[in-house]
């Protein structure tokens, strides 16, 4: 694992190195200052065009599921649309309510999409160069930065001094605190497999491991994907921007470039839970047989180490965006939940629908161990300092405990957990009360002397 | 009086299945889904029902109206030898109930054929669009398919003098600006 670590945190190319005139094993300013900075710029350039282009993409997509046609006017197919609308925001007046505290209202979008962007940094976004910095405790300070986007909403609802900006802060910073924990909990059963908390080492350790951790946590990427939706505010958890109710959220009494930046910063969350996903339950910047394993043994990766990187950017990009489109397309499909059920979705399935899967999967890792380790079933091994399932029999072996077992296991636990839960289970609670009522009335008779005719019905 | 339990409403293992799996979920998700992935290979066709995408694109195809939609007048020609089929006659100004048509004519000698014959001849017809609200008694009075309301209904114009249609506009009809896509 070290020696991954090792060859993953030098990583700048040698034209680079050449640049400098450094020689390789000390190589400072390449290292450390030039090509970060060029990293940087060319993640920042191609992630806010990104968060445009999403723009338009959500309006298109919406438009395609309403049976319209989206923007068309400006350019082939509206593409210059996100153009446009920059332009706009830009050359709109900036307006500051006169009761607004102003230097909460101006603090408030910086705080949101500085948060939203820090978190870029440590995002790997392909193979070898392309990760801006790699660092060992990647996915905690994710999701430590992350969650300061809270504060931005919380600023920006009590600068605002406008009651639909309070409310949709009060909303949102409920339900982000409360999502972030069923968010944390849902990784940790793919961490119990990869052992390390880097990103690219994630990505490393299921190549190693042989499977992505999708398959051996099925439970853990439904938690962490509702999580994330809830997490970002989309749909069908967007109350603290709900338009029927609030106006607008947090961002009401906000136009122009600052509303951009919310936007932005909103967009880039999408980007940056996405790739969380990607990274740790979807094997990353992997495919079979393109980039990093090869194909059942067929036809293996790419061999040109240039060419490879940028498959790999690419097949990170693409399922980005696939996860990308699923926010969308459940966005524009599923009503909004009512705020009580969104508070006890979080608390009540996701966290512990969470914990069970800690529980489950500890126990299962526990029992695969090799013999030696103190393990049942000996369905894993030691190779290079790291326990691996042993090939098909141990990757099985996860598999069908992760799908077979832990589903129904933690599905029993929410049921029994939320048998009187009032709200998702709106039929069965109907019945129970009339039974519970029918049979109060019963004993009621039954107490009092019965009269000598019962008044016909 | 023994408190007999009813039952509970059982569900079948059919509906317990689609509870657990969220199906009714998926099929919502299904539902965009297809309309989604319809949109980016049919063809266009604005305001067709059956079609993806509903939208019509007004001022870079022409909109869609009903068959039975009665917009703007138009007086028909002989397709023959192009003469007016108007004779005249005045009906459709009668029939008006708003008053806005206005028939000229005067009565000259007219060679056909061999005969002359005096006959009424049609010199101005003027149609107040501003006034019509599109009845359609005046076509029904018609005695020779005359005039007619078409599909068309782009009537606005700049001052009221454009609502006067005389019977070259009528004739002829009016030049509408096509925006190109």
């Amino acid at each position: 694992m070290q020696s991954i670590l090792a060859t993953l945190l030098f990583v700048a190319p040698d034209w680079v190195v050449s640049l400098t005139r450094e020689r390789r094993p000390n190589a400072f300013w390449a290292e450390y200052i030039v090509w970060p900075v060029i990293q940087i710029v060319v993640v920042l350039f191609i992630v806010l065009t990104l968060v445009a282009y999403l723009v338009y993409l959500e309006r298109k997509v919406s438009a395609f599921m309403q049976a319209r046609l989206g923007p068309m006017r400006v350019g082939p197919w509206g593409l210059l649309q996100p153009l446009a609308d920059g332009i706009k925001l830009l050359l709109k007046e900036d307006i500051i309510p006169l009761k607004a505290d102003k230097a909460v209202f101006i603090i408030a979008p910086i705080v949101s999409v500085v948060a939203a962007l820090v978190v870029l940094a440590v995002i790997p976004w392909g193979a070898s160069w392309a990760t801006i910095a790699n660092v060992n405790i990647g996915l905690l300070f994710i999701l430590a930065v992350s969650s300061v986007g809270v504060l931005g909403l919380v600023l920006a609802g009590w600068g605002s001094n406008s009651k639909y900006s309070l409310l949709g802060a009060l909303r949102s910073s409920a339900q982000m605190v409360s999502y972030e924990i069923g968010m944390g909990l849902s990784i940790i059963g793919a961490l119990m497999f990869a052992r390390t908390l880097s990103m690219s080492g994630i990505i490393d350790a299921q190549r190693v491991d042989g499977m992505w951790y999708f398959f051996f946590q099925p439970l853990g990427f439904l938690v962490y994907a509702v999580s994330a939706l809830g997490e970002t505010n989309r749909a069908p958890f967007d109350l603290p921007e709900a338009e029927s109710e609030l106006v607008a959220g947090y961002h009401t009494e906000y136009s122009g470039f600052r509303w951009a930046l919310f936007f932005m910063a909103e967009y880039s969350a999408m980007i940056v839970t996405s790739a969380v996903a990607v990274t740790v339950f979807l094997g990353g910047w992997m495919l079979p047989g393109v980039t990093g394993t090869s194909f059942f043994g067929l036809f293996g990766p790419i061999s040109n180490p240039t060419l490879h990187t940028f498959a790999s950017i690419l097949v990170f990009a693409g399922k980005i965006m696939a996860l990308i489109y699923a926010y969308m397309w459940f966005r524009w499909t599923w009503p909004r939940y009512r705020y009580d059920q969104l508070m006890e979705l979080g608390w009540k399935w996701m966290i512990p629908a969470g914990l069970a899967n800690i529980v489950l999967t500890g126990i299962w890792y526990v029992l695969a161990l090799p013999k030696s380790a103190g393990g049942v079933f000996g369905f894993m091994q030691e190779e290079r300092g790291r326990i691996i399932p042993t090939k098909y029999a141990g990757i099985f072996y996860f598999i069908i405990t992760g799908f077979v077992v832990t589903i129904p296991i933690v599905w029993w636990l929410l049921v029994t957990i939320n048998r009187r839960s009032r709200d998702f289970n709106l039929h069965d609670q109907r019945q129970l009360q009339m039974q519970l009522r029918r049979e109060r009335l019963e004993k009621m008779l039954q107490e009092q002397p019965r009269p000598a005719e019962t008044p016909s019905q | 009086m023994s408190a007999a339990k009813t039952p509970r409403a059982k569900r079948t293992i059919g509906q317990l299945i689609k509870r657990l799996l969220l199906l009714d979920l998926f099929k919502g998700l299904m539902v965009t889904f297809k309309y989604n992935a319809r949109a980016l290979y049919e063809p266009r066709d604005g305001g067709n029902p059956n079609q993806a995408i509903y939208t019509e694109q007004y001022p870079l195809e022409p909109a869609r109206v009903s068959e039975r939609f009665r917009g703007a007048p138009r007086l028909n020609l002989d397709p023959e030898n192009g003469s007016t089929l108007c004779i005249a006659c005045d009906l459709c100004a009668l029939a008006c109930p708003v008053d806005c048509i206005e028939v000229g004519s005067i009565r000259r000698e007219v060679r056909e054929g061999e005969k002359v014959n005096k006959k009424k001849v049609l010199t101005t017809f003027t149609f107040d669009t501003s006034r019509c609200m599109f009845c359609n008694l005046c076509v029904e009075a018609c005695p020779t398919d005359c005039l007619e309301l078409t599909q068309s209904f782009e009537l606005a114009v700049y001052h009221r003098a454009g609502f006067r249609w005389d019977r070259e506009m009528l004739e002829k009809g009016i030049n509408y600006v096509r925006y190109a896509k």
